[in-house]
């Protein structure tokens, strides 16, 4: 099928296969649609029908609470192409940077899964081509018999990666985590697209990092961290990372915290807090390099930077109200200007 | 049209900010800063969200969705934006504020910053058309006369004739302007189809007249032809990026 795109600045037209959802053929086509969870629950990924017919895979999705219908408004994340068709889009829409990685669909193999906590396990794939990402990119991952797609983020970081490794939260009622959590699902093929996201690391910034992170949101910022090590960003810049969970049974990846932490002393400072309970004396004696504080992450981190905001770039990554919630810390408290914040708000 | 009531001055927290209606349902941003109210638009230009949900430090608007940020004083986008914030202008009085109904001409964007003279003079040659939804407002060889000002609705252009007709992105902001080439030396003619997607109110400006009022206001006339050429060029894209 041809997709005729009419954007507010200029028009493209791309192929969309049979089943295909509109915004992934024209992500894989090298068009920079408009976009933040991928997953139908944001509704940034917006269009307004003029001509031909498309399927609603989804018509209860969250995100389209705010659409037009009568006007033709729907989400390309969750429509499919029954006919050729011809959309708008209220934004400027522009290519992709050459430079920059096409998402594309990805075959891949899951190879272990590893429980982290009660709720959270470690998920490790095989693709069938190496996928090249940028660190905190994520891709959507759909599972055998459910319908619809769920994001997560890396947590590695590789130029090519072959294997991809997964935080995975367990949602009761979310169909694609409790299929994850079912046990025996080593070789079960997964069906990948990606990468997509923004809040995107690149060495060479010249500014330290701020990372926030609540829950299975450390995802994205470990695979940040891990880039930023292996550039040796920390021999010139700062990297304050705050982790937040709710009790000290929620913790996870304070061993590899403690092991960035060695490797860069003086430069990365790491804080562990935790929301619903005391510090806990037992952490605290188990993992000496790292700082453990109660309270919620961001008001945590923003009594912690007071006055080190100075040439910070931020990365913030969690449950909507925690991203929220730092993200007015950053810009009231911080006085970060909007483009040194980055973040994805798919959780 | 006189000015209406839009809420009580206490009513909008200091170096805060709030939305409110006025009796017609005109929703507008009230924002406090220092001594002074400003009035904007009360939905974010780019996926309408309600900005009184955003943040506000007396000084930036910032949209709380994806970080669209704008300058209380005048509505200027910042950062990450596209678009300006349409300002209404504000009247104090008795511990009350009067929305001042706007004057198109000044809500443009091209034309912001220019003396109240020569929007005045702009404003007097500006005649205002409706389009029905479906309409065409110029076609490929029609005379290039006037400069349109999109006052509201939504207006789609088209290059090419019949099949090989394409979209070439759309107006739907009120302020934009379209049919530029009425600005341009030896562009006599249109080189697009302008068409109202929906009912649309359209303010048109003849480009001879325009150029009449920059001769004598030559610092606008380059201030104006600059932002034209910005314009121009948001629109151009190498054909392989297609």
């Amino acid at each position: 099928m041809k997709i005729l795109l009419s954007a507010k600045n200029q028009a493209y037209s791309f192929d969309c296969d049979p089943g295909e959802k509109i915004l992934h053929a024209g992500l894989r086509s090298g068009i920079g649609l408009p976009y933040e969870c991928g997953t139908g629950t944001c509704g940034t990924c917006r269009g307004r029908l003029t001509q031909g017919e498309i399927d609603n895979e989804w018509p209860e999705a969250p995100g389209q609470a705010g659409l037009r219908r009568d006007a033709g408004e729907f989400l390309m994340c969750q429509c499919v192409a029954r006919t050729d068709c011809s959309l708008q889009v209220a934004n400027v829409v522009k290519p992709m940077a050459p430079d920059g990685f096409v998402p594309a669909t990805v075959g891949s193999v899951i190879r272990r899964s590893t429980m982290l906590t009660h709720d959270v396990a470690s998920l490790d794939v095989n693709v069938a081509e190496p996928l090249g990402f940028e660190a905190g990119q994520f891709v959507l991952m759909s599972v055998p018999g459910v319908v619809g797609a769920r994001a997560y983020s890396m947590t590695n970081f590789e130029r090519k990666a072959k294997q991809l490794a997964f935080v995975i939260k367990k949602k009761p009622g979310g169909h694609v985590s409790e299929w994850l959590f079912r046990g025996g699902i080593e070789g079960a093929r997964v069906g990948l697209f990606g990468p997509l996201g923004v809040a995107t690391f690149h060495p060479g910034i010249g500014k330290s990092l701020l990372c926030i992170a609540g829950g299975s949101g450390i995802a994205g910022i470990m695979s940040i961290l891990t880039c930023a090590a292996e550039a040796r960003h920390f021999d010139r810049y700062r990297g304050h990372v705050f982790f937040g969970v709710r009790t000290a049974r929620d913790v996870f990846f304070l061993d590899e915290l403690a092991a960035l932490r060695a490797r860069f002393p003086d430069a990365l400072d790491v804080t562990v807090a935790l929301s619903d309970e005391g510090i806990n004396a037992g952490l605290e004696a188990r993992y000496p390099r790292l700082r453990f504080e109660a309270g919620l992450i961001h008001a945590v981190a923003g009594a912690r930077m007071k006055g080190r905001f100075d040439n910070v770039r931020a990365y913030a990554a969690g449950p909507p109200p925690m991203v929220d919630a730092t993200l007015r810390m950053l810009l009231l408290e911080g006085r970060l200007t909007s483009d040194n914040i980055r973040y994805d708000k798919f959780s | 049209m006189g000015k209406k009531f839009l809420c009580r001055t206490d009513e909008c927290p200091r170096n805060g900010m709030k939305a409110f209606e006025t009796e017609g349902g005109l929703k507008i941003l009230v924002a406090n800063s220092g001594d002074r109210y400003y009035g904007y638009q009360a939905m974010c230009p780019h996926m309408d969200v309600a900005l009184e949900e955003g943040f506000y430090d007396g000084a930036v608007i910032t949209c709380h969705q994806h970080l669209w940020q704008w300058d209380v004083r005048s509505g200027t986008p910042m950062g990450q934006a596209e678009a300006p914030l349409q300002q209404y202008e504000l009247h104090e009085e008795g511990g009350a504020l009067y929305v001042v109904p706007s004057d198109p001409v000044r809500q443009t964007e091209l034309f912001a910053g220019l003396t109240d003279e020569t929007l005045a003079a702009i404003g007097r040659l500006a005649r205002r058309e409706t389009f029905e939804e479906g309409s065409v407002i110029y076609r490929p060889g029609d005379p290039a006369d006037d400069l349109c000002v999109l006052e509201s609705g939504r207006v789609q252009f088209t290059i090419g004739h019949d099949e090989h007709a394409s979209p070439a992105g759309f107006s739907l902001r009120s302020g934009e302007v379209f049919g530029w080439n009425a600005l341009l030396e030896d562009q006599p003619h249109r080189i697009a189809t302008a068409a109202a997607l929906e009912r649309s109110s359209v303010l048109l400006l003849d480009g001879r007249e325009l150029f009449g009022v920059f001769e004598k206001d030559p610092k606008a006339g380059y201030l104006v032809m600059r932002r034209l050429a910005s314009l121009i060029t948001q629109h151009l894209t190498p054909m392989g990026a297609r």
